[in-house]
């Protein structure tokens, strides 16, 4: 087999103000014409720097320490800028993780193709656009001319994406790097940009490296799969082999904190007393002008549900859903018509008791977190708020598993994993009924997400928590729920129990969902 | 952009206008100026004044006489000075319009300047040009134009003897003269405006550069060139043209200061004239067209925005 992309032994380094960071350390990886080779790391593990470094674009104070990047027997390291200019994009395509940003905002979708084709492929600008055109067509886009002509915010983010691949394949690249091509996308559009990535591959033959953080996905999308951890290439081998019988002990937690619909982490049953009622929530967002009201999406309407003591009440649904809206609004973050009850009293002002039996757990605990505050006095407002005792700081600590000198540590000295964990604690300093989780492990790497869903399971054993978690994860809610809600457009489209799930009587969107989100490889053979 | 919003924004610009009017009107009546004593002198008699009063108006009620003041300016009329006794408004205008030519001369001059200057101290940051344009700027942004004025005039027209010291010559009168008196005004006022945008402009490169799309343009193996003019100035300008918009303020009030030290006879020293002359005709005029000027390059400044950006779409 000779290689169509081989990378040997590379190593790199970043001056940093802390002196030399080596970002890759002996890196030997080959990709076979046609093959797609899977990267899997959680963030930091370099496979970002990994493709940057075959593109040729390293930030200024990057220092290639050694080895090479051969494209069909070619260096490319040794290469000058205008040389490497020929030869990304056009031999080398590339996807990237967020279309949102990753297209010009102030160029047509068009031009940002046709400028491709013109450079690499010298066609004429008419030549190009006509080009064009029938690419957008072949990425299954309609209306493939009047896209054409249409702006980046125009868009919706899949079909931005099939623009960025369509662009990525033009120029008929020999490989196609792609970087967390779905992350930034929801569930079901995501999906769809894999089916679209299988048909291209398979008509065009072209060879891939697949990067993601996602070892069930790129499972499912690549013949091998290299996991990196820290520079190093930890594990590389066919990708069913990998994700059943994993040789490296890194790879194994990796592929055990992958979340299995199948195996459910809660055994028990709620009693049926309830907690929490809303009947007919409804919340619209709208902005007054002075010439007329604007009304803007995410709002929610006539939304009705209840969770009872104890329970894990899933809210699912793609972004724009309103399934954030459910959590400000029980929040009292905005305003929202309908009935909110508390053990059956109807709550008409957002009262302290209300409060402080209803709490929140924020997606990104970076910026949930006052940066100005130590993690005592993070944790110190509720307890003082609630009549705790200040006294109770190291014990909170303690039961979400960081060490109590934490509590004289600022945000920023602590990792993402470890800000919320203190999230969580502040929510809990409070001895709250209800946890409102909003997508609190998204920002999450993998093996994080696994220990802090155990954390979560372990505080309700001890307390008895109820739990609304609000995820686009279906995979792990399956694992702890006990009854979903599916939301869709602002509107509640199904309410089933969990066990409900495959018995052919959920809504036909609840089943769309469930089918975007296969089971990891391997699943059958594990039990 | 549509024409709904166009109108809508006229409308908007004339209750500005309509305010700003009332404002001058309201201020110059609190000014401890009493018109009949400008006309007739400190000695004429109380008779006099008093008969005088009677027949400007003086002592009708206040709003009787922003009535007949503000019919009259519906009217084009902007009243009569009280120095010179010719009407306010071909004064006005003419003395505008070279002041207009020096701020259109500058925005120029400071768009050719500053754009590239900025783009290309973002592109060597940390390097000689970049700390060179930077000392430029704090020096511009921190100096006065009084203080840059005589520099100027120092070292141009007394030192190297290369350009009249001060005077107006209309271009359509004598265009080489003409032009020679412009240049050290010009200098004076975009120096700062250099100093200005030059700074904005390095500082929206940079975070431009930083975008996901310009490394996606990178990373598509486009030129270096096309990266730059396609991708990054487009959307490094956006911010910069407000920012143009809002100096024309400081531009009216700058000129003032330049217009007095170069004597050129433009709006900001007829103001100043009318002002020490405690004529209030040509003091509400003057302000007015200064507001109207200043309503009128925000008006601008939002439409070139809407041309530059398509997120923006005004219905």
């Amino acid at each position: 087999m000779t290689a169509l992309l081989d990378i040997a032994h590379l190593t790199l380094d970043y001056a940093t103000g802390h002196g030399v960071f080596r970002a890759l350390e002996d890196v030997s990886l080959s990709v076979a014409p046609g093959e797609v080779l899977g990267l899997v790391g959680e963030s930091g593990s370099g496979k970002t720097s990994l493709a940057m470094a075959v593109m040729g674009h390293l930030a200024g104070n990057a220092r290639l320490a050694g080895g090479s990047v051969r494209l069909g027997g070619a260096e490319l390291t040794a290469l000058g800028p205008a040389a490497m200019r020929a030869i990304r994009g056009k031999r080398i395509g590339m996807v990237f993780q967020n279309p949102a940003t990753s297209l010009n905002p102030t160029l047509t979708l068009g031009r940002q193709i046709t400028e491709v084709l013109e450079r690499h492929r010298g066609l004429s600008p008419r030549a190009a656009w006509r080009e064009a055109v029938s690419w957008l067509e072949r990425v299954e886009l309609r209306h493939a001319e009047a896209l054409m002509r249409r702006y980046p915010h125009e868009v919706s983010g899949g079909e931005k994406q099939r623009v960025v691949i369509a662009t990525a394949f033009a120029p008929h690249p020999d490989i196609v790097l792609f970087d967390e091509p779905t992350t930034a996308l929801d569930v079901i559009t995501g999906a769809r940009i894999l089916d679209l990535f299988h048909r291209l591959r398979a008509e065009t033959g072209v060879a891939g490296l697949y990067i993601s953080h996602d070892l069930g996905l790129v499972a499912r999308v690549a013949e091998r799969v290299a996991v990196m951890r820290g520079g190093w290439v930890v594990e590389t081998g066919p990708a069913t082999r990998i994700f059943t019988n994993p040789a490296h002990d890194y790879t194994r937690r990796l592929v055990d904190a992958v979340p299995r619909p199948h195996r459910r982490l809660v055994q028990d049953e709620p009693p049926p007393h309830e907690v929490l009622r809303a009947e007919a929530l409804g919340v619209r967002y709208g902005r007054q002008r002075l010439f007329r009201k604007r009304a803007e999406g995410g709002g929610i309407a006539s939304v009705s549900f209840d969770i009872r003591e104890g329970e894990i009440l899933g809210v699912v649904g793609e972004s724009g859903s309103g399934k954030s809206t459910i959590a400000r609004a029980l929040t009292g973050l905005v305003r929202a018509g309908g009935v909110i009850r508390l053990d059956g009293m109807p709550v008409t002002r957002m009262r302290r008791d209300y409060r402080r039996a209803v709490q929140i757990v924020f997606q990104h605990p970076a910026s949930s977190l006052n940066p100005r505050q130590r993690v005592r006095d993070i944790l110190a407002r509720p307890l003082r708020l609630y009549g705790g005792s200040l006294d109770e700081i190291p014990t909170l600590l303690r039961q979400v598993n960081l060490p109590p000198e934490y509590a004289s540590r600022w945000p920023h000295q602590l990792s993402g994993g470890e800000k919320q964990r203190v999230a969580i604690a502040r929510a809990f300093a409070a001895r709250p009924r209800l946890v409102i989780c909003d997508e609190i492990t998204a920002s999450l790497d993998v093996s994080v997400q696994a220990s802090t869903i155990e954390l979560l399971l372990e505080l309700r054993r001890r307390h008895g928590t109820a739990y609304l978690f609000i995820t686009h994860d279906l995979n792990l809610i399956r694992q702890i729920a006990h009854r979903l809600i599916v939301m869709r457009d602002g509107t509640l489209v199904d309410r089933l129990e969990i066990q409900a799930l495959g018995s052919g009587n959920e809504h036909e969107y609840t089943r769309e969902l469930i089918a975007a989100s296969p089971p990891p490889v391997g699943e059958e053979t594990r039990t | 952009m549509s024409l709904a919003w166009l109108l809508r924004r006229l409308l908007l610009m004339a209750y500005t206008m309509l305010v700003v009017s009332v404002l001058v009107f309201a201020i110059t009546q609190v000014l401890p100026a009493d018109a009949a004593v400008t006309l007739l002198g400190q000695n004429a008699t109380p008779a006099a004044l008093a008969a005088l009063r009677q027949k400007l108006g003086l002592s009708d009620p206040v709003w009787l006489q922003f009535w007949h003041w503000f019919w009259a300016l519906l009217h084009g009329n902007l009243g009569t000075s009280m120095r010179t006794g010719l009407p306010v408004g071909p004064t006005m205008f003419t003395a505008l319009s070279r002041s207009l030519l020096i701020a259109a001369c500058s925005i120029l001059l400071m768009l050719v300047v500053a754009v590239p200057l900025g783009v290309l101290a973002a592109l060597r940051r940390g390097r000689a040009l970049d700390l060179f344009a930077g000392l430029v700027s704090y020096l511009g942004i921190s100096l006065p134009e009084f203080v840059t004025a005589t520099f100027v005039l120092v070292v141009l027209a007394d030192h190297l003897g290369w350009l009249p010291a001060t005077g107006y010559v209309p271009i359509t009168k004598h265009f080489v003269d003409g032009v020679r008196h412009l240049i050290a005004p010009v200098l004076t006022v975009s120096l700062v405006l250099i100093a200005h945008v030059a700074r904005m402009m390095r500082s929206e490169t940079i975070d431009v550069l930083a975008s996901d799309y310009v490394r996606a343009a990178e990373l598509k193996g486009l030129a270096r060139r096309t990266v730059l003019l396609r991708h990054v100035l487009r959307n490094a300008l956006l911010p910069v043209v407000t920012v143009v918009a809002l100096d024309v303020g400081y531009l009216l009030g700058g000129i003032i200061v330049v217009e007095e030290i170069f004597a050129i006879p433009g709006i900001g020293r007829e103001l100043l004239i009318a002002i020490q002359n405690r004529d209030l005709p040509s003091i509400q005029a003057g302000a007015l067209i200064m507001a109207g000027t200043y309503a009128v390059a925000n008006l601008l400044a939002d439409i070139a925005y809407a041309l530059l950006d398509p997120r923006l779409r005004y219905d």
